[in-house]
Order: structure tokens, then C-alpha cells, then sequence
């Protein structure tokens, strides 16, 4: 929010016709501006400032525009959302320092684990989300299983004792077969999320291929009958559709 | 003396022969077609679809300059990629071997369709030879084109992959009419055969209805052909092959004139 201007400049000479008046009136503006500016700059910061990772507003905008790029270049965009398992128990035992030392902990680790080009956010919490773009389901659920072996074989040291933390992945892709907001594909991969924490936690759940679109699908049925000349005859009904189409 | 450039009809039909399964004949169907269409009086594009693994320019011995790729890449006019193979007949090359030429981005698309919009209009009727399979390139050239013409043999497998495309494109492309062209074939009672049955599986299975093009009998002037690079409609119009293909190319000149009743579903190109 700007301050308020306060009253308008007036000349110390008395001169209220001075060109500078004008002049030193309109710098006054200019800055409550740039300080309003900045202002809006410093709240679309992209940083959370605990772990050094983008924030949740960033990474929202970032898989926005990588879901453009798929619809403009047809690559995949991938993301896995996380969630570290039993994070409460640390804050309860071990106190909020130290479950804040355990999130840096873990960002430092994943860091080294993803491509330059990859984004890696902290989403809220003990929520973290990667945004792979380019990347196909394959590759991104190889990924998710490199951050999760990675977080188990760095075991952390609180309070003189090692600590393996674990965390469930939900691995989701937007390719350009379907129509899908970022709110949506977001929504999907926490669904898969949901999936691996119901399911026991410490495991990755994804997208089965099978529901992936572009596979022949042809069916048994029609595959018998296609290879098997045994199509049945033509029925009244075949006949008479085909009639009143080509009329 | 090339008469084509410079002049331009409103709107030249557009046709794409794909096949699902690769080696049925696509692409020599695809030129020799094209060849008796334009000894038939029109001004023929041939647009090699088959953008990763090009082979137009193979069969007819071609020495190909500019492809289809430099003018995605560096903006080459694709007027002057055109090779001229009879006064008549033009042949828009593709490059082989460049893989991921094979499957376009959405923008890449885009802007091919609007390259071939652009040179279209100097020709009557546009053939495009797209690769085998069901690959974003051949999908989004069958909703461009006006026409889909499905090329197969009586070779199950032939029949079970045409099968697949035509419920791909009518299902997820909505694309309703599907012209048959049977190759390979012991006589016209075979064609008609293989005809019939896929045509009762799409009728129960996807409610369309197929259009029967023709059969193509199994000839060895076809083979003599591709081996000389040379046409067998050219080499042996007086073959079996050649002269039914020359009744099938009547059928696709039908198509250039219009009339009342036409089906004609004008392609969008998705984008």
C-alpha cells in the first residue's frame, strides 16, 4: 500500500508558479509508486525463505507455463508432489527447530538429485512438489524413485541419533492428449499422493499406463472378429443403416 | 514447360493414404496415383508425409535439395522445395532419417498446415504418403486433409491395423468417412471380400460405414517398378495393376469437381 502524499509540494520562495513545483511534485508521485512497486515485488518473491526452494506461488505460475509449452511443442510436463511421512512425530519429539533443520535437510538432499531444469518447490508444510519439464511418466517416476532412495540413504542426525526420513510420491503427467488446467493436473498427481500414503507411505503411486490414451485399443472382441473371418452376416439392421447413410 | 505457377483455384482437394501397418504400398499407390490424376488433366501434389522416414523421393529416384524440415527450420520457400517430376506433378519431400521430424510438436503442426495451405492452392488435388502407424504426424495429417484414404492388404494384420487407426481417428478425432483401397489382391472378388468384412466390424463396433475405393491386384510390373524407380503406371500402363488404378484415380478426379451431395467434412488441422 502507497502512503499517503501528504500535502502538495509548495515553493519555500512562495513562488506558486515555479516550474519546479511541478517538477518536484511529479518525482514525489513517482516514488510512492516505485516504492508501491516494489512492495508487489517483494510479495510475488518466489522463495521460501526456510529452505532456499520456490514457494507454492512460484511454482503454481511455473507449471502453468510449462503446461503451455506442452500444448505449443507436444513435450510432456511431469510433476510429482511429496509429502514427508510422520513429519509430526519429529516436530512432537524433537521440537520446531529441528523439524525446520529436517525440511532443509531434505531440500539440500533432493537439490543434488534433480536436473538443472527441474523445479523443485516447497508446497506448504511438509508438502514439496517437482516440477519435471519435458519429461515423460517413465523418466519422472524414475526420478521420484531417485529422490526417495535418496532422502532414505541420508539419515539425518538429531540429537545424537540417525534419523532416515521417508516420504510418499504421487508421480502424474500432462501430455498434449488431454484438456487440463494446472488446478486440475495439480489435484490428479495429490490424488496419486493420497494413493501412496493410504497404501503404506514410503512408495511411489502414478498414472497406470494402461489408462494412457493413445493405444491401439482394439478390443478382444474385435480383434476375433477381424482376424478370425468371424464376422457374423450382415444383420437387417447393418443393411439398413448402411442404406439410409448412403441415401 | 511448367504452366502451374501463378495459377490458383479457390480450393484444391486434399487426400492422405495411411495405413496403420507399414509395407502394404502406400507410397507407390500414393505415386502412381498421382501420376495417372495428373495425366488425367490435373496439376498433382504429392506431400511426403512420412516425415521421419521419407521414401517418395527414393522411389522415384529423386535428387531432393529442400525438404519439408528446412522449411520448419530455416523458413526455405516452399515453392522452390516443390520438385517438378512431370509437367504436372510436383513432389513436396520430407528428410529421411530425422527421427524426431517423425512426431511434431502441436506449433510444428501448425505451422505445416499453414505451409501447405499456402502452396495448395497451385495444384487441383493434394496427395500426402504419411508414415505407417498411428504416430502424431499421421494422426494430425488425417485431420487435415479432406479425405482419408486407408490403404491395406487382405493380410490380417494389415486389416486389424487399418482397423485401429479408423477407431482412433473416429473416435478421438471424430473423423466419419473412410475411403478403402485394398492392395495386393488375387482379383476384384478378394478386394471386395476384405472390403466387406472390415466394413462390418467398423459398422457393429464404431456405427460407420465404409467407403469402398477399389482393390489393387498384385502385379509384378508393380515391383518391376518400384526396383527401377519408376512408376509401373508409366512403365506398364496397360498392366492389370495400372489400369485399375487409372478407374480408382477417376474416382478421386470426382472428387476435385464438386457437386450437390458431397461429403466432403473439410479437415481442421489440429492444433
Amino acid at each position: 500500500m502507497s502512503k499517503p502524499l501528504g500535502s502538495p509540494v509548495s515553493c519555500p520562495l512562495g513562488a506558486d508558479d515555479c516550474p519546479m513545483r511541478a517538477e518536484s511534485q511529479r518525482l514525489r508521485e513517482e516514488c510512492a509508486r516505485l516504492r508501491e512497486e516494489c512492495a508487489r515485488l517483494r510479495e510475488l518473491s518466489h522463495t521460501d525463505p526456510l529452505t532456499g526452494l520456490f514457494n507454492r506461488r512460484y511454482m503454481k505460475m511455473a507449471l502453468e507455463r510449462e503446461m503451455e509449452r506442452t500444448r505449443r511443442t507436444g513435450l510432456p510436463t511431469s510433476l510429482i508432489m511429496i509429502d514427508l511421512d510422520y513429519f509430526k512425530r519429529i516436530n512432537d519429539t524433537y521440537g520446531h527447530q529441528t523439524g525446520d533443520d529436517a525440511l532443509k535437510w531434505t531440500s539440500g538432499v533432493w537439490r543434488k538429485n534433480l536436473r538443472r531444469i527441474d523445479i523443485l518447490c516447497r508446497y506448504g508444510g511438509e508438502e514439496f512438489a517437482v516440477i519435471l519439464p519435458g519429461t515423460r511418466l517413465q523418466a519422472a517416476k524414475k526420478a521420484a524413485k531417485r529422490l526417495q532412495t535418496a532422502l532414505v540413504s541420508s539419515p539425518l542426525e538429531l540429537q545424537g541419533r540417525l534419523v532416515a526420513l521417508t516420504a510418499s510420491f504421487g508421480v502424474d503427467t500432462y501430455t498434449t492428449l488431454e484438456e487440463l488446467t494446472a488446478r486440475n493436473f495439480l489435484k490428479r498427481a495429490d490424488r496419486y499422493l493420497f494413493e501412496a500414503k493410504i497404501n503404506g507411505r514410503n512408495q511411489i503411486c502414478c498414472q497406470q499406463p494402461e489408462t494412457a490414451k493413445l493405444t491401439p485399443e482394439v478390443t478382444v472382441d474385435e480383434r476375433s472378429w477381424l482376424l478370425g473371418a468371424a464376422a457374423p452376416p450382415a444383420t437387417e439392421m447393418d443393411r439398413e443403416k448402411r442404406a439410409s447413410k448412403k441415401g | 514447360m511448367v504452366e502451374t505457377t501463378g495459377r490458383t483455384t479457390s480450393r484444391p482437394v486434399t487426400a492422405c493414404l495411411s495405413s496403420g501397418k507399414g509395407g502394404v504400398g502406400k507410397t507407390s499407390l500414393t505415386v502412381n496415383l498421382a501420376y495417372a490424376l495428373a495425366q488425367k488433366g490435373l496439376r498433382v501434389l504429392i506431400v511426403d508425409g512420412d516425415l521421419g522416414l521419407a521414401n517418395v523421393d527414393v522411389l522415384l529416384g529423386l535428387q531432393v535439395k529442400t525438404t519439408i524440415r528446412d522449411i520448419l527450420d530455416r523458413g526455405a520457400d516452399p515453392l522452390e522445395a516443390v520438385i517438378y517430376v512431370e509437367p504436372r506433378l510436383g513432389v513436396l519431400p520430407s528428410s529421411s532419417g530425422v527421427p524426431d521430424l517423425a512426431n511434431l510438436g502441436p506449433q510444428d503442426h501448425h505451422e505445416l498446415g499453414e505451409i501447405l495451405k499456402s502452396i495448395c492452392g497451385h495444384f487441383d488435388i493434394v496427395l500426402v504418403d504419411t508414415a505407417a502407424g498411428i504416430g502424431s504426424s499421421v494422426l494430425w495429417f488425417n485431420t487435415f486433409v479432406d479425405y482419408n484414404i486407408l490403404v491395406l492388404t487382405p493380410d490380417p494384420t494389415a486389416m486389424t491395423d487399418a482397423y485401429a487407426l479408423i477407431k482412433v481417428l473416429s473416435r478421438d478425432y471424430r473423423r466419419q468417412n473412410f475411403h478403402l483401397l485394398v492392395n495386393q489382391v488375387k482379383n476384384e472378388a478378394e478386394a471386395r471380400q476384405v472390403y466387406e468384412h472390415l466394413s462390418r466390424v467398423a459398422s457393429h463396433f464404431l456405427n460407420l460405414t465404409l467407403d469402398y475405393l477399389g482393390g489393387v491386384p498384385r502385379d509384378a510390373s508393380v515391383s518391376q517398378g518400384v526396383r527401377n524407380q519408376m512408376p509401373f503406371i508409366k512403365v506398364a500402363p496397360q498392366s492389370k495393376a495400372a489400369l485399375t488404378l487409372f478407374r480408382h484415380a477417376e474416382r478421386l478426379r470426382r472428387w476435385t469437381t464438386p457437386r450437390a451431395g458431397t461429403h466432403k467434412t473439410a479437415g481442421k488441422a489440429g492444433g
